[in-house]
């Protein structure tokens, strides 16, 4: 189903990769057989239709879940095989932006950005500051500085989450749905920091999201996710063509086709008929 | 009959998981503690919201106390004569059973409530997740400074609650029914032993401290991510640590009384 497309074989040295991944919650298989890799630098999107495992997926690739079998390895390192100290230093090199930020609220903007440099590092005050500050006038809120999280919107939020979550410079930055509930303008805005942040840093983006029209216009790469496995991979332009009834339905917004518009049950009449009897 | 039991079974079985949990949860905390104390001031910070925050309802509450026991005391003791003892019957209840009961029960339903929420909170809004996913262990991030806080807090303010209900007793004891204040504080000064009535108060708010904070910390931590599951941790914290601060006081008391 991926040929032609980026395939675990032929990208070098990637920075991230998947094989075989299998998982499941309460019984219910999430992933059956997933395998993948992300390439060095570049913006990947792994997209997929709701509750197919966008979120599980990067769950497992930061190691907060384990996959019941298959490989999950971020450069170089199997994350389910690291012991938690590992798992920490490992993390400290990727950033994770939270569909809805994640700030902590009892601390404003500022400290929000500057918590992860107060937990990890021991530096001076006005070097804190001033990463600080470079960080948030990257997305454009040096000025709200001083605001508490919840005197922020949806979209300013996002945004602080991004500052904070490149403030340690990371190699690798995971986009959690950034573009889910917002505006029009707040994601141009996030689509814009996604790819200059990329580009003026030199890092691996992930980002999951369903956003189709968004993840064309910043992402190098994509793959498609559905039933537990990944049914297509390549450019956005490339996905836009292709003809597998999955990467179809999901491309072009069809309401029904393999995944299906209603959730399993049983015969409708039957359920109709049911208070009669 | 049959179905009575298997509720029965399975409560007890329910019961001793979530003890096990419990007690794993709080051993995980132990190990943490050297690590805590070394960043103190976040111990400091939680200590002030959590202790000096609790301060006005405990002292209200110890004032009041200590009157209706002066007033009942005063009702009993004058029936044989003895209304000179009313300060060491008020100070004996205080220290030794109602100051640190009371305290502990008064700090699950302030302090507990709100650090079930407020964790239950964080991990509902994905703090949680994101302090992990910046290489921050919330246990010793979040949870340690709470937990260090509440029992530290816990026998300080037994302690003014059992100062404060005094002072409330001596208000309506002396001032009120006019026993002898003389009296009132030399037979207190001489019945009440420190190794004796004040320790035992002393390690019984110790204890509750700890159980209080362990609830509180234990049901927000493990609450689930959801408005019903934070509401249920809340009310837990103050139910659960009532019933086991009564319970413990019991165990505690049979052990000193013998």
């Amino acid at each position: 189903m991926t040929q032609g497309y980026v395939t675990p074989g032929n990208v070098t040295d990637p920075h991230l990769r998947l094989e075989g991944v299998r998982f499941s919650r309460n019984g219910r298989p999430i992933f059956r057989d997933v395998s993948l890799t992300i390439p060095r630098g570049k913006v990947t999107a792994i997209m997929g239709p709701s509750g197919t495992g966008k979120t599980t997926l990067l769950r497992l690739i930061t190691g907060q879940l384990q996959a019941e079998q298959g490989l999950v390895e971020v450069d170089g390192q199997q994350v389910d095989r690291l012991p938690r100290k590992a798992l920490y230093e490992l993390r400290k090199r990727i950033g994770f932006l939270f569909q809805a930020g994640a700030l902590l609220t009892d601390l404003d903007v500022y400290e929000n950005v500057a918590f992860p440099l107060r937990e990890h590092t021991r530096l001076p005050e006005a070097l804190i500051h001033h990463l600080v500050m470079t960080r948030l006038h990257s997305v454009g809120l040096r000025g709200a500085a001083r605001l508490m999280p919840s005197e922020l919107s949806g979209g300013m939020a996002r945004r602080v989450g991004l500052a904070r979550a490149i403030v340690m410079d990371p190699e690798l930055v995971l986009y959690d749905e950034p573009f889910a509930g917002l505006d029009p303008i707040s994601m141009g805005v996030i689509v814009r920091l996604i790819r200059q942040i990329n580009e003026a840093l030199g890092l691996t983006s992930v980002i999951v999201s369903h956003d189709i029209e968004e993840v064309s216009q910043v992402a190098d790469w994509a793959w498609i996710i559905a039933d537990g496995r990944i049914v297509a991979g390549g450019t956005p332009e490339a996905l836009r063509s292709d003809d597998s009834p999955w990467v179809k339905q999901f491309m072009h917004r069809e309401s029904d086709g393999p995944v299906p518009f209603h959730f399993p049950a049983r015969d409708y009449a039957d359920d109709l008929m049911e208070v009669g009897q | 009959m049959i179905s009575m039991w298997q509720d029965l079974r399975l409560a007890g079985r329910e019961f001793f998981e979530t003890l096990g949990a419990v007690t794993r949860f709080f051993l995980r905390l132990l190990v943490e503690v050297p690590a805590s104390l070394l960043r103190f001031g976040l111990v400091w910070q939680q200590l002030y919201r959590l202790g000096a925050h609790s301060l006005l309802i405990i002292g209200i509450s110890a004032i009041f106390v200590g009157m209706v026991l002066a007033l009942q005391g005063y009702h009993i003791l004058s029936q044989f004569g003895a209304v000179d003892s009313l300060g060491v019957m008020v100070a004996m209840t205080l220290v030794r059973e109602l100051g640190p009961v009371l305290t502990a029960v008064l700090f699950a339903g302030r302090s507990g409530t709100s650090l079930a929420s407020e964790i239950g909170l964080m991990r509902a809004t994905d703090q949680l997740s994101g302090m992990e996913m910046m290489a921050v262990d919330p246990i010793q991030r979040v949870v340690m400074p709470r937990f260090l806080a509440g029992v530290i807090a816990v026998p300080l303010l037994a302690a003014i609650f059992s100062a404060l209900g005094i002072f409330g007793g001596y208000i309506i004891g002396v001032g009120l029914l006019g026993v002898d204040a003389g009296s009132f504080w030399a037979q207190m000064n001489t019945a009440v032993d420190v190794r004796t009535d004040v320790m035992s108060g002393i390690w019984k708010s110790v204890a509750f401290g700890i159980t209080a904070s362990l609830i509180a910390v234990y049901e927000g931590y493990n609450a689930p991510p959801t408005a019903e599951g934070v509401s249920r941790a809340t009310t837990r914290a103050i139910v659960i640590t009532a019933v086991a601060v009564l319970a413990i006081n019991f165990v505690i008391t049979a052990m000193i009384v013998g």
